[in-house]
């Protein structure tokens, strides 16, 4: 017994001599704020139009923002994924990289003090059009006994408070008003948080009750597939109390496909077939509607794409599927969520 | 188990290191801004104090239902003894201006319960291990991060914690004395005057006596007595305790049994918040039955923990060794044996008061939003079995290696194992709360884990000087968790000038503030979206983890 005691007593000594020099070492490693500054410095100085610019470990995104975030637009804070992008800039500490980063080695790495800043080629971007960033250019309107009523298009005003609880502050600059009365009802590219409290940059559009919420876009090109995804507001969403929702997506008149959001789905990927060799361009048109509509924050990001080229995995979903946990590539990978 | 004789002298050094735990603490305390609690607290202590001025001056007019209702009501999910003593605090301020700032004098009540606490625990420890075992207890506690942080405010945690090792202790002596019984029930009467964690002692007290008493069965029936069954301290827990609670809660007054049923049903129905545990964000039950044991591992220094643990099992087995011995004793010898077992099992009693707070937050229904100051309880018999290993280890060291019975040995033994726990305690101030030690990793192991960085707002404090040099003609500010209460108290401290004013407006702010907890994300994305920018003016970190990012409004003219 002696010896079991002596044992646990070098144990001690030696946990506490190692916590100390742990200690000493986790505070002397923590980058100076000058290594961001030079990273940041280099990252700016190479940045092309199409370069995305990620955070890794998660936290320091709010550094990153710091010393980039005049480069960093709302798309690319809150994108769905990274298939707008050509290049991605990572800016590391303490090894890690952004869980949707490219596998394999880098084109480029270099080390300022703590700060590695490393580059991937991500291919030749698929997108065609994005949905959120054009939206002034769309039709809004909400249908009141079959009939269409546009939301005409306004910009201005003062939005009010800020706070737990609400998923985004209106009155947002511009917008498609559709209802004075209920200021929620409107079409506008805002952030909102998810279920996994992640950005999303997206159209909020609301719906009003059983007749559709409608947002429509003219010519656009119509590619191999539209890409669309969609969402509750995190605190709409998390209490799985609220009604499922309808998205209806229609291209040239027809539909081609749709997701039924019901709470517990999160951020939710849809592809669903676009244009043909006939059909290049068209009118895509999204409806959104929903039986209860209280509290049904329901925003989307879309893009019509070109498919990858042969051999890519890119697969036609029609379904609801749980997209906590299956990441497809490229996309942005959702923390876990509290059950 | 012997009980050592502890005299003046002792008290005399519990009282020194009481006098240094609250000098340090009023030292440290203007570094840490005020919490939302603390916030809440400040309103009702202002309340409940000119209470108790206006019972001084015109008692029947206060004793009238209206005026305690008026006073009262503020705050009334929470007794107030705590709330009084703050209050008692300010006032003493306003009279005396005893204290360097506002918020010290009403958190001096909260400190002095630290320096209490740690007097508290030398005690029982020498009383219970020794001397050396004390003092190392007392030192381990004092040198926790979490609990140094919260022992400077005006909140309950630390009082509760004073209370609840107070009424174990009572109890502990009341098992050799019927006026320590007495004790006892008066000190549970303070404890839920103090706070709603008092309620499990009576739960630890009872199981304890019932283990006892069948000991002393078991004992007896070998023809060994060695000590009166009579629950004294228990029986004072349930006749003064709530006779106390009564007389100490004018609240109570009126409307009895209605307003304490109300009491109860709120602290049995108590609102769930918002608590990051490994990157999910929990916010409704069920909640992880790990988080508790976790959080203790990642918050305690790992020399004190460990030092626990072996301690609670070296204590165990000490006592399960004689009890087998006793138990399966021949007649001729049971005498013998029985005498060797302790009759009060201490060591029970100690187990089960550091057991009950953490195995309540392990129930996955108990709210889990308070980090670790919901199990403080807990720690200081955590330090008494820190502090008798390691006097343990003293005399096992000197007989395994006589050369080093020197003098001084032991001071720089508990020197080097006292260490990391100094070391870690001051370097997480002032960011308490958002200190994980080397078990995680360390403040940015913690954060790369997904663990919870922050609440209650306290950090706008270590903005003061940035804010001061970007609105030298004053503006205002979006406060994010930081309660209006606490701002203000910036203010009165003369830390904030009062032209920086505090918005709930993101739009009319002339800068908006976001406090790095995972669901206030959505505060950075509504500014996003107002702002129309991502990019901060400036980011507030804490060993390179950002604790609040501070966004300048593009359509300020400050």
């Amino acid at each position: 017994m002696l010896r079991v005691w002596t044992v646990a007593l070098g144990l001690v000594v030696v946990v506490a001599a190692l916590e100390l020099i742990a200690h000493a070492l986790i505070v002397t490693h923590v980058p100076a704020d000058g290594d961001y500054e030079a990273a940041a410095k280099l990252v700016r100085s190479q940045l092309l139009p199409r370069d995305l610019i990620a955070a890794a470990p998660a936290y320091i995104d709010p550094l990153l923002r710091l010393h980039l975030g005049d480069r960093i637009p709302l798309a690319m804070a809150g994108r769905s994924d990274d298939a707008g992008y050509e290049r991605m800039w990572v800016v590391s500490i303490r090894g890690a990289l952004p869980p949707d980063a490219p596998r394999g080695t880098p084109e480029f790495e270099r080390q300022f003090g703590r700060v590695r800043v490393l580059r991937y080629k991500l291919g030749k971007s698929r997108v065609l059009m994005d949905f959120v960033q054009n939206l002034p250019a769309a039709e809004v309107s909400l249908a009141r006994n079959g009939v269409d009523h546009r939301c005409p298009r306004r910009t201005g005003g003062v939005p009010r408070g800020g706070g737990l609880g609400r998923p985004v502050l209106m009155p947002i600059p511009e917008r498609f008003e559709c209802d004075p009365g209920r200021p929620w009802l409107f079409a506008g590219s805002i952030v909102m948080e998810d279920l996994s409290n992640t950005p999303r940059y997206c159209v909020w559009q609301h719906p009003q009750g059983e007749e559709p919420v409608s947002v429509r876009f003219a010519d656009v090109p119509l590619g191999d597939e539209l890409v669309f995804y969609g969402g509750v507001y995190y605190e709409h969403e998390r209490m799985r109390e609220g009604g499922p929702i309808q998205v209806d997506l229609s291209i040239n008149g027809r539909r081609r496909g749709g997701m039924t959001h019901r709470d517990g789905d999160g951020w939710q990927r849809i592809v669903v077939p676009s244009g043909t060799p006939q059909e290049q361009r068209g009118e895509v048109r999204i409806d959104v509607r929903a039986k209860n509509p209280d509290k049904r924050s329901f925003c989307w990001a879309a893009s019509t794409r070109r498919k990858p080229a042969a051999g890519g995995d890119i697969s036609v979903i029609t379904a609801n599927r749980p997209t906590l946990t299956g990441a497809v590539p490229n996309e942005r990978p959702q923390p876990r969520v509290a059950q | 188990m012997t009980e050592r004789p502890v005299g003046l002298r002792d008290h005399g050094v519990g009282l020194a290191l009481c006098v240094a735990y609250v000098s340090v603490l009023l030292g440290t305390a203007s570094a840490i801004g005020m919490s939302r609690d603390e916030g809440i607290y400040v309103q009702a202590a202002e309340s409940y104090a000119g209470w108790v001025a206006r019972l001084w001056h015109e008692p029947k007019a206060a004793l009238e239902q209206g005026a305690i209702d008026q006073a009262f009501r503020v705050n009334r999910e929470h007794p107030p003894l705590m709330k009084v003593l703050f209050g008692v605090g300010h006032l003493a301020q306003e009279r005396w201006h005893l204290f360097s700032t506002e918020s010290a004098s009403f958190r001096f009540a909260g400190m002095l319960s630290a320096g209490l606490l740690v007097w508290l625990i030398y005690i029982f420890g020498a009383r219970v291990f020794g001397r050396t075992a004390g003092l190392f207890a007392a030192l381990a506690y004092a040198l926790l991060p979490r609990p140094f942080y919260h022992s400077h405010l005006n909140a309950f945690d630390v009082p509760i914690t004073l209370a609840n090792t107070a009424v174990i202790y009572a109890y502990y002596r009341s098992l050799g004395s019927r006026r320590w019984g007495y004790g006892c029930g008066a000190l549970f009467g303070l404890a839920l005057l103090t706070k709603h964690n008092s309620w499990v002692v009576p739960g630890i007290l009872a199981i304890h006596f019932a283990c006892l008493a069948f000991v002393e069965r078991r004992a007896r029936s070998a023809g060994v007595r060695r000590m009166a069954l009579v629950p004294h301290a228990l029986i004072a827990c349930f006749t003064l305790g709530p006779l106390i609670f009564f007389a100490g809660w004018p609240f109570l007054w009126h409307d009895t049994f209605k307003r304490i049923g109300w009491y109860v049903g709120f602290h049995f129905h108590h609102e769930y918040y918002n608590m990051e545990y490994f990157g999910v964000n929990y916010f409704w039950p069920p909640f992880p039955m790990s988080y508790a044991w976790v959080m203790t591992l990642f918050t305690v220094p790992l020399t004190t923990l460990l030092l626990g643990v072996l301690g609670v099992i070296r204590e165990l087995a000490a006592l399960g060794e004689k009890l087998a011995a006793a138990l399966r004793s021949q007649p001729t010898a049971a005498g013998e044996d029985w005498q060797r077992v302790d009759p009060r099992l201490t060591t029970v009693l100690l187990f089960g008061a550091m057991l009950a707070p953490l195995a309540i937050i392990t129930l996955p229904s108990t709210p889990i939003f308070g980090g670790t100051k919901h199990w403080f309880p807990a720690y200081p018999f955590l330090a008494l079995f820190a502090g008798s290993m390691f006097s343990a280890f003293i005399e096992l060291a000197v007989e395994r290696w006589p050369k080093l019975r020197v003098p001084g040995m032991p001071i720089v033994a508990g020197t080097f194992l006292l260490a990391p726990g100094f070391v870690e305690t001051a370097h997480s101030h002032p960011f308490g709360l958002s200190h994980y030690t080397v078990a995680a990793g360390g403040v940015p192991g913690a954060a790369e884990l997904g663990m919870n960085r922050q609440f209650w707002g306290f950090t706008t404090r270590s903005l003061v000087p940035y804010l001061r040099e970007v609105l030298p003609n004053g503006g205002n500010v979006y406060i994010c968790d930081t309660i209006y209460t606490a701002w203000v108290m910036l203010v009165r401290d003369g830390l904030l000038p009062d032209n920086i004013r505090a918005t709930w407006d993101i739009a009319q702010a002339d800068y908006a503030l976001v406090h790095h907890e995972k669901h206030f994300a959505e505060i950075d994305h509504q500014i996003w979206t107002t702002y129309g920018t991502v990019k901060p003016a400036h980011v507030l970190t804490y060993d390179g983890v950002p604790i609040i990012s501070v966004y300048k409004n593009p359509r300020s003219q400050r």
